[in-house]
């Protein structure tokens, strides 16, 4: 069926901008990080410079090279995101497989906890854990997925006690397969699309979270963030150095968001007929 | 008045000897029938000829036949002309050779008369009418030649000329293998009333419907060696020698329901003759012609013969030479006293909440048998069949595999469990995952098995697949009839149709080798010629392995052709069960008689619910649909009961009586 799935994301309009945004994002960014010479934090330059030939975005007011600076955001911004989500999936899959197989007390606990940590703003925690505790970004990212792994892990477990009582699986179990054997040739291959759809999601969340706790100050302030560097430069907008130093962290940002959610959507149209199905 | 005492035969055939008789015991009695059964080549005709002194010259032989007590074996030809045809007559199976071609058939009958009674020819023409009239063949026949008679007028011929002389001993080779429908039940009415007169009849057919009508003994002869002795009416129903039940299963009556069944693999014949062993002893051999499976060709003189195509053969049955014991009013050679007892369930009941879903059921299947489980939708029947296949589990009662407890057995080894019971689902495509190869779904219970199931598969990844587990595969497809070409094997369930997906779950289930298969609804999602391939398959999987098999089934139509034994189910209870062609003819349970009377499209007796009348919990589950209810059905389950004599169980306390063909004539008459 692996093949089947190709053929019909490659004729949905929404994968096919969402992709070739994404791959497009990801040459101007790595290549762009080769030809950027200089070091982010060289604050050495004459601040506040015009776009020239040496400094195609120009420099800020702390004398540092604005290319340089936006090539070093982004990359901090999706890893955050990559981490966050990925972390957030671990844990939804390991804490919605547990509730479904286990069942019982264990999945209530499950269960009962995630719909507690649902019900809090994600936002209000991590504005209370960074503005207090001022961890490092990486501690950040999972205390984010902390946060976000109910999603999954609710539908994980949901689709999981579906396929508990399907044919093959109950098969497998009369045949004497072990819970492991059946959760690793059974069950994860048949949940693949939530794990997709769900990292999507969760990847776009984290990296909105990143550039609107860095926008609110609540990261390191040396840190090179996207919001970090739209809230700096915000207060010099009546200035016209906002053309080459507000724009592009703002369009960069926005194609991120983009791309990510013409993916999510399209991968949704997909899968979700056939999770239905199922 | 004939003894047989442990009588064997070697026919000499240039450097081997052929071994036809084996240390045969059996007596011939006035007014008694005994039949002889079994293949061919199996030493039946041999038998009648050494009763009649008529071997060849060179057969050596041993033991002793007695007639009245007096020794047979060792008269010569002239004592026992006198014999043959006053005392002993045989009627012939190659009826035409037989017969003397250039003169009447007449004449030929009244030989006997003439040459033993000294009868004058026109007296003994006379008598030799009046006789050749009574086995029906008119006047005008009488004087025909014998090409131009029939083959049964020939038959009845020559029962005449056997019978001209009344003999006190005859001997029927084949009689009724000529004859159709109409003259078979003459005979079976002429054998009665010689049976009357005190006659002492043996009787050698492959018909067993005659043997079951006429006879009193029957003796299951295999490869000259006698496996079974038992009354003849057990013949069909009650039988303890896999080969008899083989053997019965193979032959069309008009009672049988199910689809015929066979004796695996081929007859072959025993050859004698002897080694000299390195230490200079000598030892006798038994050569097997066509058992290849032996090295050189030897078989050990020790072991049961039926052992390579037994199906129910264990390494004991080659070891101790196995002698003929009592078993119930049966005598059986086999090591494991006949055919085993595979599974019981015993009082087992199972609920799911409030919901009953098996109430005190009791269940025992003997190993190679058919068990068909029917009953209406929610009438517990796939439980019933889960809990005997260690699926599911019951919450009281005991349930035995191969005389040990499955549940100990599930909690102790539940791989080796696993691999003694093979289920398939009811929807085919729904029991495979469709993300799983052909060659992963079939290897799947070994990968289960294989704790390194995930170096194996990364090792197939890279081209090199466990030879052994490839082979058990391989074979499994090709017991389904699949193709095992490699292009097969990596196909994906979606890729196949509905009666491939059901083969390969077939497959699946028998890649272990297993011992018993419950099959839930196997063909219920199949359309009706895709569901004829996958009977077929399972009845032809069951002849060749000897397969145990509960088939579940809500269809009466599906159950009628495959099963041994139907168990009727009814909300969780067993309302009847027993012989499927007593199930079927002379149901017993009115339940069961509306199944069958559904399935035909006749509803003879359907009526609205009488009343309204609650049931209380302990009553008849059917008491409120049943015509036939009495007033005590209400309150309490009746009791189990059984129609004499046979292994027909069922419960009701006002059982249908009138069976459903005679019910249609006495209606039909009353028109």
């Amino acid at each position: 069926m692996k093949h089947n799935i190709f053929n019909v994301l490659i004729i949905n309009r929404w994968f096919v901008f969402g992709i070739i945004l994404a791959v497009l994002l990801v040459i101007v960014f790595t290549a762009g990080a080769w030809f950027s010479r200089y070091d982010p934090y060289n604050a050495s330059f004459s601040p506040l410079s015009p776009p020239s030939a040496r400094h195609w975005l120009g420099v800020n007011d702390g004398g540092m090279d604005i290319f340089s600076e936006l090539m070093y955001a982004v990359r901090n911004t999706v890893l955050f995101g990559v981490l966050s989500a990925a972390a957030a999936l671990a844990l939804g899959i390991f804490a919605g497989l547990t509730a479904a197989w286990k069942g019982g007390l264990t999945g209530n606990i499950l269960m009962r906890l995630s719909e507690v940590i649902m019900s809090v703003p994600p936002v209000m925690i991590m504005i209370i854990v960074a503005s207090f505790m001022r961890p490092s970004a990486v501690t950040l990212a999972f205390t984010l997925s902390l946060v976000s792994w109910p999603t999954t892990a609710k539908a994980i477990r949901s689709q999981a006690l579906a396929l508990r009582e399907r044919m093959h699986v109950r098969a497998a179990r009369d045949m004497g397969g072990t819970s492991s054997y059946i959760i690793v040739r059974h069950l994860l291959p048949e949940l693949f699309p939530l794990y997709l759809i769900g990292f999507i999601a969760k990847l776009r969340m984290a990296v909105f979270m990143e550039a609107s706790l860095a926008f609110l100050g609540l990261f390191d302030p040396a840190r090179k963030s996207i919001g970090s560097m739209i809230r700096y430069a915000l207060q010099y907008y009546y200035l016209d150095v906002w053309l080459n130093w507000l724009i592009p962290p703002v369009v960069c940002f926005s194609l991120i968001i983009m791309s990510i959610t013409f993916l999510a959507i399209s991968l949704e149209e997909v899968f979700d007929p056939r999770l239905k199905e199922i | 008045m004939v003894e047989i005492e442990n009588y064997s035969a070697v026919y000499q055939d240039g450097n081997h000897s052929l071994l036809a008789l084996d240390r045969v015991t059996f007596s011939l009695n006035e007014g008694y029938i005994t039949v002889l059964i079994g293949e061919s080549g199996s030493g039946k005709t041999t038998m009648a000829n050494a009763i009649m002194g008529l071997l060849p010259k060179n057969t050596v032989t041993e033991g002793s036949i007695r007639l009245n007590g007096d020794e047979l074996t060792h008269l010569d030809d002239d004592s026992y002309r006198k014999l043959r045809w006053r005392t002993m007559a045989m009627v012939f199976q190659n009826s035409a050779a037989v017969l003397n071609p250039v003169q009447r058939i007449v004449n030929q009958v009244a030989e006997p008369l003439i040459y033993h009674l000294g009868i004058k020819k026109e007296e003994a023409l006379q008598i030799t009418e009046k006789k050749l009239a009574h086995m029906s063949i008119s006047s005008d026949e009488m004087f025909r030649y014998p090409h131009e008679l029939s083959g049964g007028q020939i038959q009845r011929t020559l029962f005449a000329m056997a019978l001209i002389l009344n003999p006190r001993v005859l001997i029927l080779d084949e009689p009724t293998s000529a004859m159709d429908a109409a003259l078979k039940a003459f005979m079976i009415s002429l054998l009665k009333e010689l049976k009357s007169k005190g006659t002492a009849i043996l009787l050698i057919t492959h018909d067993l419907d005659l043997a079951v009508k006429t006879a009193d003994e029957a003796i299951m002869l295999y490869l000259g060696q006698i496996m079974e002795v038992l009354p003849a009416r057990d013949l069909m129903q009650t039988l303890f020698h896999p080969c008899t039940v083989a053997m019965c299963r193979s032959f069309p009556t008009m009672d049988a329901v199910r689809d015929l069944g066979g004796m695996r693999g081929d007859a072959f014949y025993r050859y004698t003759h002897v080694h000299r062993l390195s230490d200079g002893k000598t030892e006798p051999h038994v050569h097997i012609a066509a058992g290849a499976d032996r090295e050189g060709g030897h078989a050990p003189i020790l072991g049961c013969l039926f052992r390579p195509r037994c199906t129910q053969a264990v390494e004991e049955c080659g070891r101790t030479s196995i002698q003929l014991t009592q078993a119930g009013t049966h005598k059986v050679r086999c090591v494991r006293g006949g055919i085993v007892d595979l599974l019981q369930l015993k009082q087992i009941k199972k609920a799911y909440g409030r919901i009953t879903a098996v109430d005190n059921a009791s269940v025992s299947l003997r190993a190679g048998e058919i068990l068909t489980i029917v009953g209406e939708t929610g009438s517990g029947k796939t439980t019933l069949a889960m809990i005997a296949a260690g699926a599911i589990e019951q919450d009281s009662g005991m349930r035995t595999f191969k005389d040990r407890t499955i549940d100990e057995w599930i909690k102790n080894e539940r791989f080796s469990f696993a691999s003694e019971v093979g289920i398939i689902y009811q929807n085919p495509a729904e029991s495979v995952s469709h993300r799983f190869t052909v060659y992963d779904i079939v290897a799947e219970p070994l990968h289960i098995q294989n704790k390194s199931s995930g170096a194996a598969a990364s090792k197939k990844r890279s081209g090199t697949q466990n030879e052994e587990e490839r082979k058990k595969v391989l074979n499994a497809l090709t017991d389904v009839h699949l193709p095992v070409e490699p292009d097969f094997l990596m196909r994906h369930p979606h890729e196949l149709n509905m009666g491939a997906i059901q083969r390969l779950c077939i497959a699946r289930a028998l890649v272990h080798d297993p011992v018993l298969i419950v099959a839930d609804e196997p063909t219920s999602a199949l359309d009706p010629s895709v569901q004829a391939k996958v009977i077929k398959l399972l009845l032809n999987l069951q002849i060749e392995k000897g397969l145990t098999i509960i088939f579940v089934t809500h269809d009466i139509g599906v159950a009628r052709k495959i099963s041994d034994r139907i168990c009727v189910m009814l909300a969780g209870r067993i309302v009847e069960i027993g012989p499927a062609s007593k199930i079927i003819n002379e149901p017993r349970h009115p339940y069961t008689e509306l199944l069958i009377d559904s399935a035909r499209g006749e509803l003879i007796h359907f009526e609205s619910p009488k009343s309204e009348q609650s049931v209380s919990p302990d009553g008849c589950p059917f008491a409120n649909r049943c015509s036939r209810r009495v007033g005590k059905c209400l309150e309490m389950n009746p009791p189990c009961s059984n129609v004499q004599g046979q292994s027909h169980l069922f419960w009701c306390f006002n059982p249908v009586v009138l069976f459903s063909y005679d019910k249609k004539m006495r209606t039909d008459g009353e028109k």
